[in-house]
Order: structure tokens, then sequence, then C-alpha cells
């Protein structure tokens, strides 16, 4: 109790000073960000999984296992199938006889740096062309926004093919695809958010001021879009990321011996019946990065406009009425008891427990 | 200063000189524009007439009200003498030079004699900068002044115009909506400049506030011998602040004189009708006088009416109201204003074929007020 007057003294005084100074929409937004436990444990995921494909190498020189090195002696048993996960293969190895584990990290530092280098290259890219697009509107627009419109139409797969056929499959392949086709849609946004900012009075009050229309998008535009745009940029990287190892299980990316998880989970087809590791491992690698990835850009988007957070807790406080009614409603129907139960079946739980009762 | 630079420029001829104490003069101002069709390769289908061949001039250290209806082309005429969108044609004369139109480089050093202050004072100041940093931009834009230089100036700004200069590092949700526009004005009034355009200033904030405002924009009008272009809605704000007032209907001027001409003695049925809507503060005063009340809505500026523009709402409508445009004159009627007026004075002027008479009643154009 004592301590509690304390704080809130505390707090009276603190307040004023703390007021004089802006907290800047960033402060804001982390400090609404810091609570929410979703995207904060996503943000540790993360940078777990960017450490661990940095010290890949630590990791292949602790095993004694490179990524690209073959065991048939300790990896492969006599029948030649698979080494299962064991002290010295951590998570299993591969019908070569490979460390799963070092190859799973070693795939972590393609995939993270495809889909971080393509989605800065993409939205670099995107933000440019969209707010040039929005700003200028006219013959610039049309031009820019068919452009923006075309990439999107553009069949991905049947690009890459036709790409691959002619040069070749190779990492730079792969992330110019990707690229191709991410910035197209950061473009569309940032144009759109670019038509209704320009329409604002503080642009307007810039211009009066002869501001010139590059430091208007620079000073006025860009930090109210880079909001939107590190969401979308959050959201883009596991799709860049999923789209590598779409492309490599087809075996138009990343060719083996280099691991990456979408080769791995090609190489895993055949074997997956006697060492399930070798799909599971990859699967789940790939599976958690874009998941961490994704929940991370959904909390970034709740902290950054507080009223989808509001209405979110909304739907959440709506939900659980609904539930307590759902609960209710069931408790009158038990209480009016026989055409209910009759019509129930022999193994509903409540008359399980009933019928333990006696 | 300025203005011995504008006397040393000489003045192209297609320029009309200005006279001594005049600041701007607007002649024929037009402002349409274009409504497109659908498509990619769109043809302008129609033009809004927003502005439709605007004259006036403002003197040096007073203030020109603009009134009229919403959508009348106030805040377009406001924007095309601030250079913030092209005029279709016609000429603004500042300082010896037409402004209108001018290409952004060349507009630049004009940009710090015109100021604006605007509407919303939620909208017009950036949410994401901080307020030094709002205030410091027309600074930094000009290169005026830089860094703790800077910094003092607009915080002297900040205590000129009634906030407290310690919330230089606030942001503009952290203010009221009055020291938010107060924020707005110290941004105007930043490149010391002659002409400040307040685009309804005050609309957007409590009658308390309100003056508040408009009381501070009167003392730096005396401290920077400030003019100001005054955009209202509101009457009595209008009739309080100005010295010239103007009254717009449809993209043209429908009545313009000094407030007390205007206010006192309004010759055009709009202006009448305007002032008759106004509400009154005195209950006998409001009871006492007749309430004209205008049927129909503003008519389309796209396709205007023929003639005289307030002819279908007009209460003293004649035939020839619509089918001659009235011309923008001195119609006779007050005291003391017979034929030349001297130089320097305020004309009152009407378009109207058959404008008011003292009292309400709609003249037959060669009634005289008895004196």
């Amino acid at each position: 109790m004592s301590t509690a007057m304390e704080f809130q003294a505390r707090a009276v005084e603190a307040a004023p000073v703390e007021a004089v100074e802006g907290h800047s929409q960033w402060w804001l937004t982390w400090r609404r960000l810091r609570h929410d436990k979703v995207a904060i444990a996503s943000l540790i995921v993360i940078l777990v999984i960017t450490g661990l494909a940095i010290a890949a190498p630590a990791f292949a020189a602790l095993t004694g296992h490179g990524p690209a090195e073959q065991f048939p002696n300790t990896g492969i048993s006599a029948t030649g199938a698979p080494a299962g996960p064991s002290a010295t293969f951590w998570l299993g190895a591969d019908e070569l006889g490979r460390d799963l584990f070092v190859r799973i990290l070693y795939g972590a530092r393609i995939s993270l740096f495809v889909g971080v280098v393509t989605t800065a290259i993409a939205t670099v890219a995107g933000v440019a062309i969209g707010m040039v697009s929005g700003y200028y509107g006219g013959w610039t627009d049309m031009l820019l926004a068919r452009s923006i419109d075309t990439a999107l139409a553009f069949p991905y797969l049947v690009l890459t093919l036709a790409l691959v056929a002619r040069f070749g499959p190779s990492l730079l392949m792969v992330m110019i695809v990707i690229t191709f086709f991410t910035w197209s849609g950061i473009a569309r946004v940032v144009r759109g958010q670019m038509l209704s900012i320009k329409e604002k009075e503080y642009i307007e009050a810039a211009r009066s001021i002869g501001t010139s229309p590059w430091r208007i998008m620079r000073v006025d535009i860009l930090p109210n879009l880079l909001g939107p745009v590190l969401v979308l940029a959050t959201l883009a990287i596991p799709g860049a990321i999923v789209a590598e190892a779409t492309l490599s299980f087809l075996g138009l990316g990343i060719q083996p011996p280099t691991p990456s998880w979408g080769n791995l989970l090609a190489g895993a087809q055949n074997y997956y019946a006697e060492a399930w590791w070798y799909l599971v491992f990859p699967a789940l690698a790939l599976l958690i990065t874009t998941l961490a990835f994704n929940l991370l850009g959904d909390g970034i988007r709740d902290a950054m406009d507080p009223r989808t957070e509001r209405l979110f807790a909304g739907a959440e406080r709506a939900r659980l009425r609904g539930r307590a009614r759902g609960r209710a409603g069931a408790a009158t129907a038990a209480e009016a008891g026989a055409p209910l139960s009759s019509t129930g079946g022999e193994q509903a739980g409540p008359r399980k427990e009933g019928r333990d009762l006696p | 200063m300025t203005r011995v630079r504008a006397a040393a420029m000489p003045a192209p001829d297609n320029v009309p000189r200005l006279a001594g104490d005049e600041l701007v003069r607007v002649e024929n101002l037009v402002k349409y524009f274009p409504v497109r069709g659908d498509g990619l390769f769109a043809r302008t289908v129609a033009e809004v007439r927003a502005v439709d061949g605007v004259t006036l001039t403002l003197r040096r250290g007073q203030t020109l009200g603009l009134v009229g209806e919403t959508g009348c082309g106030k805040s377009t005429l406001a924007r095309c003498i601030a250079g913030l969108i092209p005029a279709t044609s016609g000429q603004v004369i500042f300082e010896g030079r037409d402004i209108a139109n001018l290409p952004r480089r060349a507009m630049r050093p004009y940009r710090r004699q015109i100021q604006m202050i605007f509407q919303d004072p939620y909208g017009s100041l950036n949410p994401r900068r901080r307020v030094g940093a709002i205030i410091g931009e027309p600074y930094i834009v000009h290169k005026t002044a830089t860094g703790a230089q800077r910094k003092r100036a607009v915080q002297d700004l900040m205590d000129r115009v009634g906030l407290n200069p310690e919330h230089y590092n606030r942001f503009p949700s952290e203010f009221s909506g009055g020291q938010r526009q107060r924020i707005g004005v110290a941004r105007a009034l930043a490149l010391r400049p002659k002409l400040i355009i307040c685009d309804e200033p005050v609309s957007a904030l409590d009658v308390s506030i309100q003056a508040q405002i408009l009381n501070l924009l009167a003392d730096l009008q005396q401290e920077f011998g400030l003019s100001y272009l005054f955009i209202a809605h509101d009457l009595e704000v209008v009739r309080h602040v100005s010295d010239q007032v103007m009254v717009m209907y449809l993209g043209r001027v429908a009545e313009t004189g000094s407030a007390r001409q205007v206010f006192g003695s309004p010759r055009h049925p709009y202006t009448t009708a305007l002032l008759s809507a106004a509400p009154a503060a005195d209950p006998d005063a409001a009871a006492a006088r007749q309430r004209i009340i205008l049927t129909g809505d503003v008519p389309s500026p796209i396709a205007p009416p023929a003639g005289c523009r307030f002819h279908p709402r007009c209460p003293s409508a004649r035939e020839r109201c619509g089918q001659e445009e009235p011309a923008l004159e001195n119609k006779p009627g007050d005291p003391g204003e017979e034929g030349q007026p001297k130089p320097g004075t305020t004309v009152h002027l009407t378009a109207c074929h058959f404008p008011v008479q003292p009292g309400g009643v709609p003249g037959r154009g060669d009634a005289r007020e008895p004196q």
C-alpha cells in the first residue's frame, strides 16, 4: 500500500519533466510492442536463428562435420540407411551421411541472406517508385503504376523457368526473381499511401514555405510512410524465404551440394519413410522462421496503430463474452434436460461425467 | 528594403504599376479545374469554374476579409495568390511583378513574402515532426538561420505567439487546437512575410480560443506591419478584423468595399441574405430584423447560370438578371461617393442590376439614399 503511494507520488513528480520532451512515434511503438509477448518471442526466435546462422562455421568445427562433407562410416548404417539423431549427428544424417544439423544451419545462412537482401532491395525500389508515382501523378504515375501492375501480373514460376532455362540456376538468379516479385507489392501500397498523404494540409503548408518536392518527400512524407513500409518489409521477408525454398525445392534455385532448406526438403522426398528427421527438421526450420517473421510483422503493425490494437482487443472481448454466453446457454439447456441429452451421443463429455457420478 | 529592390527592377510593360500603399493587386484572376472523362487518354469533358474573373487590391498593413459560402472559390483564390496552384489566366501583381504561374524557383523569393495560415490546426502540422522542426523549417528551406541561431529564432517566435519555448521538442499531438494554431501562426511568421493569407484560421476553434487567435493576429499586424487576406464564413469575425470586405458568390465578386460600407449598407441581395442569416448576439436586434431565406442550392460551378449568377436564388431577380451579367461597379447610394472617387479611398462596388437600398428594399438602381 505504502509502496503504491510512493510510486504514485514519484510518477506525479516525474510527469512534467517527461512531458516537455515529446515522445516520437517510434518510441511509442516500441513501448507498445514491448508488451506484446508473441511479437517479443518472435523477435527472440529470429535473433536466435540469425545467431545460429552466423555461427554455422563454429558448429561445423564443433561437430567436426563440414556442410558438404560425407561420412560413410558414421553417417550411414551397414544397410545403407541414414543415421538418426545422436550425440555425433545432433539432428541425424542424410542419405550420403552428411550432418543434417550443420546443413540446416548453412541453409539458414542462405535463407536469411536471400530473405533480407531481396526484401531490402525491393523495399528501397518499391518505396522510391511508389513515392514518385504517387507524388507527381499524371504521366509519370500512369507509366509507373502500369509497370507496377505489369510486374504484379507476371506469372512468377513461368518467368523463373524461362530464366533458368536460359541462364542456368544460381543464387543470383533466385534473388533477381524474388526481388522482381516483391518490389511491386510494396510500390503499390506506398503509392496508395502517398496519394492520401499528398492531400494533407501540412504538405500544402510545406509547399507554401517553398520546400522543394524532393525535401517534402524526404522530410514530410517518408517518415509517415516508414511505419507501413516496416510492416510490409517484415512480412515480405518470410515470403522471400519461402520463395527461395520453393525454387530450390524445384531444382531452380540453390544447387546441391550447397545446402538450402528447399533442396534439403527435396532430398528428403525419397527417404522420409525411413528417416523422418530428414524431412521434419528442415521443414520445422522453415516453418519456425517464417512464422516468427509473420508474427513479428503483425505485432509491429498492431503497435504502430493503437486503433487496430483496440479493435483486436474488442474482438477478443466479444469472443470471450460469446464463449461465456455459450456456456450459459449450455447450462440452461442441460437444466431443461431431456430433449438435448436424448439426441446427444453416448460419448459426449458431460454425459460421461454424469455417468461416473452416482 | 525589398521595396527599394522592387523599384529598381524594371517593371514589364504589361504589369500595371501599383500605387504606393498597394501590396497586392489581383487582376481578372481565373481558375478552371478540368473535369476529365474516364479512360486512359481522357479528354477534358467540362470545367469547374472555381474562380471566374476576380479583381482585388490589398493595401499594406490592411486586412481584406473574404466571405462567401462553401465552394464559392475563396480557398481557390487564396491558393492562386499564394502560388500553390497555377491560375488559368489573370495576374497576381506583387511588388511590381506578376507572380501568377511563376516557375517554382522564380517563385521562391516571393514565398518569403507571402505565407499562409491554414484552417485545420490538426491537418496542417505534420504529426511526425517536432514543433521546433515545424517552425524552423522555413529557416532551413530559405537558409536564413542555422544551428543554435535557428533554435533561438524559433523559441523567440514561440514566445511571441504565446507558446512555451520549452515545448520546442514536443509533437503537435501534445498541444490543444488553439496552441496548434499558434504553431501555424509562428511558422507563417518565421520568414517575416508582408502578406499572410489566413484560410479560415479560426473556424475550427472554440469561440473563446477564436478571440485569442484573432487578438494575436491583430497584435502581430501592428508589430510587423502585416497585410492579411482573411477568409472566413463567420461574418462577425470578418467584420471584426477587416478593413475591406469582399463577398464572393460562385467564383465571382458580388460586392466589395470597406467593412463599414459592406456591413453597414449592403447593396447586393446576396450580401443582405448572408447578413440576415448570421445569428445576432442581441435577441432584440435579431427579432427586429428581417430574415431573408434563400431557396435552392448553390448552382454547379461547372455550368453557372447565365446572366447574374445569383439570379435563380435572388428574391428580387427580374428578367434582365437572367440575360445580362451585371458589371462590378459603384452604384450610387452611399453618401459622399458620387462621381469619381478620390484615389486611395475604398470604393463600394456591387455586381447587381437592382442593388438593395438602405432599409433592405431592393431598389430600381436610380433611387438615392436620402441624406
